[in-house]
């Protein structure tokens, strides 16, 4: 479908001194539906440094999983624009097939979201890893199963039992761990974690938090952590990228963005957040739900129809990402703008961008 | 007002080669959900709290103990007279996405129990129509809009208000909220939870709220109680306020320091206790059941099991041979 891409695509996050592991530029997605396509991801742009977690934020239907889909060269639907470069790999919309089954898994690792319900029930564990091997060609089936010891005993579990152990006799937790396990034991250095911690209970989520933590760390993983719980997020990643409609709308280093959010859909979700701190009583739902395919306005900012701070503007042009103005605290405030919005130095030493009409931007 | 007096309920072991123990869902639990209160039951995965919340709404029986529903004792009654007391109780399940009729419209949904109940009442089809469009604005849905949907069409916050109202299409009670924000989106679960506030302000029924995410507890309005749950035993009751901001036993201390922390905006208390090892559901230690897992454990847990009670000066009841405050909850940063 026509619509108007920004003049010059930007730079994802302005971070010049250390090339990206993993660099998405001008990505957008599209979906056959009854009304032609529309897309679920839109002229995203978005760089994973290396070693570090970036957390993609963003509600049900947002766009997060057919983003991080893609970066696998794997999502249903269609990329009508943009390009995803790995580092070692290339640009992976180039990749010939064979070659493509190849780094999906070795060398990025993806945990998917229904990776809970995700392992063979009719295969213990040990055989499905013995498959995975096997299905890349691994010679070395006893190293591998050395490494998926290892692997196991790192996150917690009992190697010698998970191995023999059939799915239904995992709880929640264990296959989670499982599927990171499996995510890794082809020495991927791009972890990629769809909803991690869903279905867990909290003291689950806790130990699966800090595995990936912990994995992250020693293996100098690049991860990207996908959910929709401001919680997972604020825990876990050092950027935190927060998507709307297909669209990145606001990105930078998580306490910054969390401290003094500026795009007014990063504070309603904020506001929005029951937490075990704060007054419960100053505590905002989010009115109306978030657009779908369907109902995505076609010109414009995606939030406006939810947006306390819309203007004429917002109906007719859809704002790029800028870096906010001023590197120091925050001393001109849009009006109305609430409490959430405390100056603080949002410009952080990563980078730091902003997709909104009413945040006052570095470049006009 | 219901009562529960020394709830048990223990399952059958199933399969096994040598015989496996039973579980014990359920040992001894009391509480009491006030009218118009708002009732916790916080617990990790396979503490009881949901067979609690099966049994109040009759789905499962107690096998020691006694409901006791408005002064009447549940187990004097025949099962015909339960019926209308387990009416006031009305369930709003975990999942919305599988708790409604896929081939039914939002009408249809709702019409069906109102129907019965204006049989009931004696009423026309004009009230069915009238209640059901009352029954959606109360729940902050537009009947125009909601009325010809297939739940299919909904998003998980809007399913969960068509259940909430289904629930309420037979004038409960007492509303029993099983992990009812957990499968929703944690933008739209703060919506949810402010209804069932609405709720017990506005129709004056209770809210029994289980959960494992001890946050969302605290977003049910003012009066709360909190029961925290392990292993079919209450280990620590108080007012909600109270249990979260000065806990006293281990395993509270575990599930609150278990919240994340939003960087920046807050810290972890100077204290952030795990607990040892997974739950085994099987092992019946001699003394007090959290002492496996308790990283706080002493020589004297082995051998004596607590029970509840106000002991030390705390303001709520624990089950805790040395129980201590201790800060764990993370704090505001700044």
């Amino acid at each position: 479908m026509a619509r108007p891409a920004p003049a010059v695509t930007p730079p994802a996050s302005p971070n010049a001194n250390v090339p990206a592991a993993v660099r998405v530029r001008d990505l957008t997605v599209a979906f056959a539906t009854a009304s032609g396509e529309r897309p679920a991801v839109s002229h995203v742009s978005l760089d994973l440094p290396p070693g570090q977690i970036t957390g993609l934020l963003g509600e049900s239907g947002s766009g997060k999983s057919t983003l991080a889909l893609a970066l696998l060269n794997a999502t249903p639907g269609r990329v009508t624009s943009g390009s995803v470069e790995i580092d070692g790999v290339g640009d992976v919309f180039a990749l010939p097939a064979a070659e493509l089954r190849r780094v999906r898994g070795a060398e990025i690792g993806y945990v998917f979201q229904a990776s809970q319900n995700s392992l063979n029930p009719l295969k213990p564990v040990g055989k499905q890893l013995l498959d995975l091997g096997r299905s890349h060609g691994e010679r070395d089936l006893r190293g591998l199963l050395r490494r998926a010891r290892g692997l196991l005993e790192d996150v917690g579990l009992d190697s010698a039992r998970v191995l023999s152990c059939y799915q239904h006799e995992l709880s929640g937790g264990m296959r989670q761990r499982v599927g990171i396990v499996f995510a890794l034991v082809l020495n991927a250095h791009v972890l990629i974690l769809d909803e991690p911690t869903t279905a867990l209970d909290m003291l689950s989520q806790a130990s699966v938090l800090q595995i990936i933590r912990k994995v992250h760390a020693a293996r100098r993983l690049t991860t990207l952590v996908i959910s929709h719980d401001v919680g997972v997020i604020g825990e876990l990643a050092d950027r935190t990228a927060v998507m709307y409609a297909g669209r990145i709308v606001e990105e930078g280093p998580t306490g910054a963005l969390l401290v003094g959010p500026r795009h007014p859909y990063t504070r309603a979700l904020l506001a929005a957040l029951p937490r075990i701190t704060g007054d419960p009583e100053l505590a905002r739902p989010l009115s109306q739900r978030p657009p779908d395919l369907m109902s995505i306005p076609a010109a414009g900012c995606m939030f406006r129809a939810r947006c306390p701070l819309a203007m004429p503007v917002c109906a007719s042009t859809e704002p790029v990402t800028a870096e906010p103005a001023g590197a120091g605290p925050v001393t001109a405030e849009p009006a109305g703008a609430g409490p959430a919005s405390a100056g603080s130095a949002a410009t952080g030493p990563g980078g730091y961008r902003v997709a909104c009409h009413a945040v006052p931007g570095e470049r006009p | 007002m219901i009562e529960g007096r020394g709830l048990t309920r223990t399952f059958p072991a199933r399969g096994g080669l040598l015989g496996r123990d039973p579980v014990r869902a359920l040992r001894g639990v009391d509480f009491t959900i006030p009218d118009r209160g708002a009732v916790s039951f916080i617990g990790e995965s396979g503490c009881g709290k949901t067979t609690l919340g099966r049994i109040l709404c009759g789905l499962e029986d107690f096998d020691g103990g006694e409901l006791i529903i408005d002064g009447q004792p549940l187990s004097r009654l025949r099962p015909r007279q339960r019926e209308t007391y387990f009416r006031r109780i009305q369930m709003i399940h975990q999942d919305p996405y599988s708790a409604l009729n896929p081939t039914r419209t939002v009408e249809g949904i709702l019409g069906a129990p109102l129907a019965l109940r204006a049989r009931q009442r004696g009423e026309n089809d004009g009230w069915v129509r009238r209640r059901r469009a009352e029954l959606l604005e109360l729940v902050g849905l537009d009947p125009g809009f909601a009325l010809s949907r297939y739940p299919h069409m909904l998003s998980g916050g809007m399913r969960q208000r068509v259940v909430i109202a289904r629930a309420l299409t037979v004038d409960p009670e007492v509303l029993v909220a099983d992990e009812a924000v957990s499968m929703i989106d944690v933008s739209l679960r703060l919506g949810i939870l402010r209804l069932l506030r609405d709720l017990r302000e506005r129709l004056g029924v209770s809210v029994l709220f289980i959960t494992h995410d001890v946050a969302t507890a605290r977003y049910l309005g003012p009066g709360g109680e909190l029961y925290v749950i392990y292993r079919g035993q209450v280990v620590e009751h108080g007012r909600t306020d109270t249990v979260i901001g000065a806990p006293v036993h281990p395993y509270t201390q575990c599930l609150l320091a278990a919240i994340p922390v939003l960087a920046g905006i807050e810290q972890p208390g100077p204290q952030r206790p795990v607990p040892l090892g997974a739950l085994d559901e099987r092992a019946e230690p001699p003394g007090c059941l959290f002492e496996p897992r308790c990283p706080f454990a002493a020589p004297g847990c082995r051998s004596e099991r607590p029970v509840l009670g106000q002991v030390g000066e705390t303001a709520q009841e624990h089950a805790c041979l040395y129980p201590e405050r201790r800060a764990v909850v993370p704090v505001s940063a700044g």
